[in-house]
C-alpha cells in the first residue's frame, strides 16, 4: 500500500462521514416532523407515515439505493451518485428516526401539556418550550444508536457508484492484489468513527447535574 | 463420623453445622452457629427477620459460601473434598451433594419455562440420570400426594402461590433427598394459601422425613417440631424442645420475640 | 408502468429464485449465529476473566465492523490466507460470524437480567456448568429474547442483499439482473421491496404468535 492508498482511503472515509451527516441532518427533524403527525393522530397522513415506516424498515439499503438511482431518471429526475447517496441515507434514517421520536411523545407525560393548556400556552409554544427540551434528551440515546447503524450501513451506498471507505478498501485491494491491508485499515476507520459515536452516546446517557437539581 | 457436635442421642446426625460463621462486608450475619439435624428429625428455625436463617440455609447447600466453619451431611463435607483438607469440590462434586439435599424456596423458584411435571423430573432426569417413565411414575404419585395431579400440564404461571410452593415440595422429594431444607416457605404466601402448604409439610414431618425449616408458622413449629433452635443477630441464643420453648424460653430476647409472632 | 410490471412477471420466476436464496441464507445464517451466540454468551458470563476479556475484545469488534466489508474480507482476503470459498459460501460465513456476536450480545443482555431465583433453583438440585446453562438458564433467556431475535432476523434478511455485490444471486441481485436486462428499474426493485417487506411481514407475526406462547412460559 502506498501513501496514494491511504490518501484515498481517508478520502473515502470523508466521504463515508459526509453523505452519513447530511442524511443525520435531514433525517433527525424530518423524523421528528413525521413522528408529530402520527402522535398528532392526523387521518391520513398517519397512514401514510406509518405505511412508509414499514416499508422502509423491511427494505435493505442496497436495495433501496437502486431503487433512486435507477427509478428516478425513468420518471424523469435526473440525480448524481451524490444526491442519490443521500436521498438513500436520508429515506432510511428518517423512518428509523420517526419511529425514535413517536415513541418518545408516546411516553411524554399527559399532564404536562395539560398544565402547559391550563397556562394559556400556544401549541408551538408548548412544543419548542415544554416537550421538545424534554424528548430531546430521552430520544437522543436512541438517535445515536441509530446514526451508528446508518454509518454501519453506509457501504451500501456503493451501488450508485459513490467511493467511500469500504468500495476504496477494494479498489486498493484489488490494485495491488493484497486485499487484506486495506481492509483492515478500513476496518480500524470504520471502528474509531463508530467509536465516537458510542462514547457520545454514554456521553449523553450520564446521570446530569441538572437532574439532581431538578428533582 | 458418628459423633455428633450436639447431637442429642436418637439415631445418627444427617446434617451437622459446626461453628458457621459468615460476614457480607462488616456485617456478621453468622457467628459461629452449631446445629445438627437427625434422622428423621424436625428441626425449626426461628428468629426475627434478617437474623441470618435464610442465609444459614443457603450456606448447607452452598449456595453462599461461608467463611469459616463446617457443614456435614451424613459423611460428606460440604464444599470441601475430605473433612480436614481445604481442597475445594469440583463444580461436579458439589453438584452431587446438592442434589442429595432438596430445597424449598421462600419464592418457590420454580422454572417458569417448564410444566408443573417437567419441574418435577426435571432434576431426577438430568442431574440422577433416571430413565423418563421412572421419573414421570414418581412425579405422578408425588403430584397426587400434594393435590396436584390435574395441575401436571399447567406452566407455573398459571398456578397460586400455595399451589406452587405444593409443586416446589413436590419437586424436592423427588429427589428423594437425606434432608429437605424449607426457607420460609410459607412467607411469600397469600394467607389463605399457607395453610394447604402447611398441611403438606406436617405430613411429611410425621411420616419421619429429615426436615430443617426456616419459618415464622408459630404454629407448625409448635406442633411439629422436635427441636427448636432460636436465632438471633447471627447467633444461636436458644436450643429446646417445643413445649419448653414456646411455654416458657430461656432468655429476654426470645420471650420478646414470642409476643411479637404468637399474638393470635 | 403496467407493462414493465408485467416483465417481472414474465420472468418470476428468476425472482423467486433470489428470494430462496435470500431466505435460505437469512435462515442458515440466522440458525448458525445463533448456535455461536449460544457458546459465546456464555463465555461473556464465564467466570474466567480472560475467556470474557477476550470474548468481550472479539465480540464488540465484530458489532463496529459494517457488513458488507466484513463479506469482502471473506470473499477477497481469506483467499490470501489460502483458503478459498465461493460466492454463496462466503456470504453465508460472512452472515454468520457477523450476526454471532449480535446474538451473544442479545443473549447475554437477557441472561443479566434474568431472575437469579430460577438459577438458584437449578443449582440447589444439582445442575451445573453446560447442563446447568442448556437446560435452566438458556431456555429462559430464548424465550425472554424473541422479540430481539425477531428484529435480529429481519436485519439479517436486508444484509443479505449487500450479498449482491459479491455477486450472490439473492433477491435484490434477481431483482437487478432483471433490471438491467430489460430496463424496468422502478417495476424490478418495488416487486424486490415489496417481497422484503411480505418477508419482514411473517417474520413479525410469528413473533407475534410465539411471544403469546412465551407468555405463559415467564
Amino acid at each position: 500500500m502506498t501513501s496514494a492508498d491511504l490518501i484515498s482511503l481517508l478520502q473515502g472515509a470523508a466521504v463515508t462521514v459526509a453523505l452519513s451527516l447530511a442524511a443525520i441532518v435531514i433525517g433527525v427533524p424530518l423524523g421528528l416532523g413525521f413522528a408529530i403527525l402520527v402522535w398528532r393522530r392526523i387521518p391520513l397522513v398517519q397512514l401514510i407515515v406509518k405505511t412508509y415506516v414499514s416499508l422502509i424498515r423491511a427494505t435493505p439499503l442496497v436495495t433501496l439505493g437502486l431503487l433512486i438511482y435507477f427509478a428516478l431518471p425513468a420518471v424523469g429526475l435526473q440525480t448524481g451518485p451524490v444526491t442519490a447517496a443521500i436521498l438513500t441515507l436520508a429515506i432510511n434514517t428518517t423512518a428509523f428516526n420517526c419511529e425514535i421520536w413517536r415513541a418518545g411523545l408516546m411516553d411524554f407525560p399527559k399532564d404536562q401539556l395539560d398544565s402547559a393548556q391550563a397556562f394559556g400556552m400556544s401549541w408551538p409554544h408548548t412544543f419548542r418550550r415544554i416537550m421538545l427540551p424534554q424528548l430531546a434528551r430521552t430520544c437522543l440515546p436512541a438517535l445515536v444508536n441509530e446514526m451508528t447503524l446508518l454509518l454501519k450501513g453506509s457501504p451500501a451506498i456503493a451501488v450508485v457508484g459513490i467511493v467511500d471507505v469500504t468500495r476504496a478498501a477494494v479498489r486498493i485491494g484489488a490494485n495491488t492484489y493484497e486485499p487484506l491491508p486495506p481492509f483492515l485499515l478500513a476496518t480500524a476507520l470504520y471502528a474509531a468513527i463508530v467509536f465516537v459515536f458510542v462514547r457520545a452516546q454514554r456521553w449523553l446517557e450520564r446521570p446530569s447535574k441538572l437532574d439532581e437539581v431538578r428533582v | 463420623m458418628t459423633d455428633a457436635a450436639d447431637g442429642d442421642g436418637d439415631g445418627p446426625a444427617t446434617l451437622r453445622v459446626l461453628g458457621l460463621t459468615k460476614t457480607f462486608g462488616d456485617n456478621i450475619v453468622l457467628d459461629g452457629v452449631s446445629l445438627s439435624v437427625n434422622k428423621g428429625k424436625t428441626v425449626c428455625l426461628l428468629g426475627p427477620s434478617g437474623s441470618g436463617k435464610s442465609t444459614l440455609l443457603r450456606c448447607v447447600n452452598w449456595l453462599e459460601r461461608p467463611d469459616q466453619g463446617a457443614i456435614f451431611l451424613g459423611p460428606t463435607r460440604v464444599g470441601f473434598r475430605n473433612a480436614g483438607s481445604r481442597i475445594p469440590m469440583t463444580a461436579r462434586e458439589l453438584a452431587q451433594v446438592r442434589a442429595r439435599m432438596g430445597m424449598v424456596f421462600q419464592h418457590f423458584n420454580l422454572w417458569p419455562h417448564l410444566t408443573v411435571l417437567e419441574n418435577i423430573i426435571e432434576a431426577p432426569m438430568h442431574v440422577l440420570r433416571r430413565p423418563r417413565d421412572k421419573a414421570v411414575h414418581t412425579a405422578e404419585t408425588l403430584l397426587k400426594r400434594v393435590g396436584l395431579i390435574e395441575k401436571r400440564n399447567d406452566f407455573p404461571s398459571r398456578l397460586s402461590g400455595g399451589q406452587k410452593q405444593r409443586v416446589g415440595i413436590a419437586r424436592a422429594l423427588a429427589m428423594e433427598p437425606e434432608v429437605l431444607l424449607f426457607d420460609e416457605p410459607t412467607s411469600a404466601l397469600d394467607p389463605e394459601t399457607v395453610g394447604e402448604v402447611i398441611a403438606v409439610m406436617r405430613t411429611l414431618s410425621t411420616e419421619g422425613r429429615t426436615m430443617l425449616v426456616v419459618t415464622h408458622e408459630m404454629q407448625f413449629a409448635r406442633e411439629t417440631a422436635d427441636e427448636i433452635v432460636f436465632i438471633d443477630r447471627g447467633r444461636i441464643v436458644e436450643k429446646s424442645a417445643p413445649q419448653l420453648f414456646f411455654a416458657c424460653p430461656h432468655t429476654e430476647r426470645a420471650r420478646q420475640f414470642l409476643q411479637r409472632y404468637s399474638v393470635r | 408502468m403496467i407493462r414493465d410490471f408485467s416483465i417481472v412477471f414474465e420472468n418470476v420466476d428468476r425472482l423467486l429464485i433470489g428470494l430462496m436464496n435470500t431466505l435460505v441464507l437469512s435462515t442458515s445464517g440466522l440458525l448458525l449465529s445463533l448456535l455461536i451466540g449460544i457458546v459465546f454468551a456464555a463465555a461473556l458470563m464465564a467466570d474466567n476473566r480472560f475467556v470474557v476479556r477476550l470474548t468481550r475484545a472479539l465480540v464488540d469488534t465484530m458489532r463496529c465492523i459494517p457488513f458488507l466489508l466484513l463479506a469482502y474480507l471473506v470473499y477477497y482476503a481469506l483467499p490470501s490466507l489460502g483458503l478459498n470459498f465461493n460466492n454463496w459460501t462466503s456470504g453465508l460465513l460472512a452472515i454468520v460470524v457477523y450476526n454471532a456476536g449480535y446474538m451473544a450480545e442479545i443473549l447475554r443482555g437477557v441472561w443479566a437480567q434474568l431472575p437469579r431465583e430460577s438459577i438458584d433453583a437449578g443449582s440447589a438440585f444439582g445442575f451445573y456448568g453446560w447442563n446447568l446453562y442448556l437446560r435452566i438458564i438458556l431456555p429462559q433467556v430464548v424465550l425472554a429474547a424473541i422479540p430481539m431475535i425477531g428484529n435480529q432476523s429481519i436485519q439479517v434478511i436486508k444484509d443479505t442483499a449487500f450479498l449482491m455485490i459479491i455477486a450472490v444471486p439473492e433477491l435484490t441481485h434477481a431483482a437487478s439482473s432483471i433490471q438491467s436486462k430489460y430496463y424496468v428499474p422502478f417495476a424490478a426493485f418495488i416487486s424486490a421491496v415489496a417481497l422484503y417487506w411480505a418477508m419482514c411481514s411473517v417474520i413479525e407475526a410469528g413473533v407475534r404468535r410465539v411471544e403469546r406462547i412465551a407468555q405463559v412460559r415467564r
